[in-house]
């Protein structure tokens, strides 16, 4: 089959590698129809993330149609239309059972690496490094889906593929960034990064009932999408006044916002100042993994006691955290990869009853051997990139 | 450190008798006269297995072969051990990838496949059929 494999920093190269085989009971075999390049794989195309090897085939966003079950996979059969969450959960752990799929405990075959970086293991993420297992990704003709009896969703409804795609990742991800704000009505909440998953924090701010939500980023485009598509009420664009926690101080009448959703994670950009030239060094060497101006400007930035909720995906260790304003304005940060399986049915049914369409973030359409060129076009923003989706 | 521990989400009835069960049971801990302990774990955890190699001076037969061939260290075999033990009784399969495509395995930490499919002899070798 044809797969997006990786072949060294900055480069993606379309190959040919045998097709995927089952490998235990509870594996389905996808013929892929529609794939997506998220944000997070930037960080490895980019080569920030550690363990990520030359062939491994990237992609965690991704559905199709079931060509093959294993003999444990009672839920699916050959022929159904299914979007897959990309943490692969086995359903079974403490930490399945109480929903907190994306640290499921069994999921991730390299749990031995990943203590060495993190401490403890993470689940197992489609094509994402070997930290979260060594999986070949989606970005392909087909994939093996272990655990396909936990996780992929069934879509029984004429709904387009760009409408539903982004039920594997994006817009779960957004959704839990905004989840974790604890909207009650009435709030103000500043998503910081109006990429893909900004717009679906922001819609999702929308959904659950927030007064207001402000849009940050430093490219026009987005920040117009944001107001027309996702429903940001106000924006702030850093390109023109890089002091980004004095302007959402006035946007909220000096109190700061009620919560803060990072959905920029470790390359975080900045307009301006000598911090981001000193990080951007330093990152480059290899001397940190993550730059955190986003991170570092949401904790400023929010109201004491507010939530600071973080989506954006860090790799490793960042300097300069912090921790005063941190500590002593109260905060709580609530944070991870998204438990997508959580979120899959309630969201599935909002795309159904018309309350969002996701494929308003879609601007690229390609063949899957365009892929090379939809990560540069895509990384370096060229042409108002926003999301490519490549049809294999 | 000579001990590691994990946690399986069972009762310890199960997770004992398990253990030494033909389906489950952990061929190097139990090649050793490592001394191992079942724990109920707090809450609705399920329970803890300890293993504590301080002492263990014999890896038995099939330790010995596995440690010459692999040059691996003991206590990494029975972490590898445990997560297995754990892996197959919690979900009934041992999870598999690509980059590790016998499971989890010590060897494998330095020496991981590309994440793409294996070819038919690769697949032969890893012993997935």
């Amino acid at each position: 089959m044809r797969a997006t494999v990786y072949s060294g920093r900055n480069t993606v190269q379309v190959e040919n590698v045998p097709d995927p085989k089952i490998l235990n009971d509870r594996d389905a075999i996808v013929k892929i129809t529609s794939t997506a390049i998220c944000g997070s794989d930037l960080h490895l195309y980019d080569g920030y993330v550690p363990t990520v090897k030359r062939g491994d085939i990237f992609g965690h966003e991704f559905m199709g149609e079931v060509v093959e079950t294993g003999r444990g996979v009672s839920n699916l059969a050959v022929g159904d239309r299914v979007v897959v969450p990309f943490p692969i959960a086995c359903g079974n752990c403490w930490q399945c059972e109480h929903e907190m799929y994306s640290l499921c405990e069994n999921s991730n075959p390299n749990a031995g690496i990943a203590e060495k970086f993190f401490g403890h293991p993470t689940c197992g993420i489609f094509g994402y490094s070997h930290i979260t297992g060594g999986y070949a990704g989606g970005q392909a003709e087909y994939a093996r889906v272990p655990f396909a009896d936990v996780g992929p969703i069934k879509i029984e409804d004429d709904l387009t593929d760009e409408q539903v795609l982004f039920l594997s990742d994006i817009f779960p991800t957004g959704y839990m960034g905004a989840d974790f704000c604890d909207i009650k009505g009435g709030e103000v909440i500043a998503v910081f990064g109006a990429g893909p998953v900004g717009q679906f924090a922001i819609a999702s701010a929308v959904l659950l009932g927030a007064e207001r939500v402000i849009a940050i980023d430093q490219y026009d485009y987005r920040l117009q999408m944001a107001l027309n598509k996702a429903g940001a009420t106000d924006v702030i664009d850093f390109s023109e006044d890089a002091d980004i926690v004095e302007q959402l101080k006035v946007l909220t009448g000096g109190r700061g916002p009620d919560a803060v959703i990072d959905a920029v994670g470790m390359e975080a950009a900045h307009g301006h100042g000598a911090l981001h030239a000193v990080e951007r060094v330093k990152q480059a060497n290899r001397l940190e993994s993550d730059r955190g101006h986003a991170l570092r400007d949401a904790i400023l930035a929010c109201r004491p006691g507010g939530i600071v909720s973080v989506i954006g995906v860090y790799g490793g260790l960042m300097d300069k955290f912090p921790t005063g304003a941190f500590m002593n304005k109260g905060l709580t940060m609530k944070t991870g990869q998204c438990h997508v399986h959580r979120y899959l049915r309630p969201l599935y049914e909002h795309i159904r009853a018309g309350d969002i369409d996701p494929s308003f973030v879609v601007t690229h359409r390609l063949g899957l051997d365009l892929a090379p060129d939809a990560y540069e076009t895509f990384k370096h923003k060229q042409d108002e990139c926003m999301k490519v989706v490549l049809k294999p | 450190m000579k001990k590691a521990a994990v946690t399986v989400h069972r009762s310890r009835e199960e997770v004992q008798r398990l253990w030494e069960s033909s389906e489950h049971r952990p061929e190097y801990v139990q090649g050793t006269d490592a001394a191992v302990t079942f724990k109920d774990a707090p809450g609705d955890r399920g329970t803890e297995i300890h293993v504590d190699l301080e002492g263990a001076t014999s890896r038995g037969k099939l330790g010995e072969v596995v440690g010459k061939l692999t040059g691996s260290e003991p206590l990494a075999k029975v972490k590898d051990d445990l997560r297995r033990f754990k892996q197959s009784v919690e979900t009934g399969v041992i999870p598999r990838s690509e980059g590790s495509p016998e499971g989890e395995l010590a060897e494998r930490k330095l020496k991981q496949r590309p994440a793409q499919p294996l070819d038919e002899s690769e697949l032969d070798k890893a012993g997935v059929r």
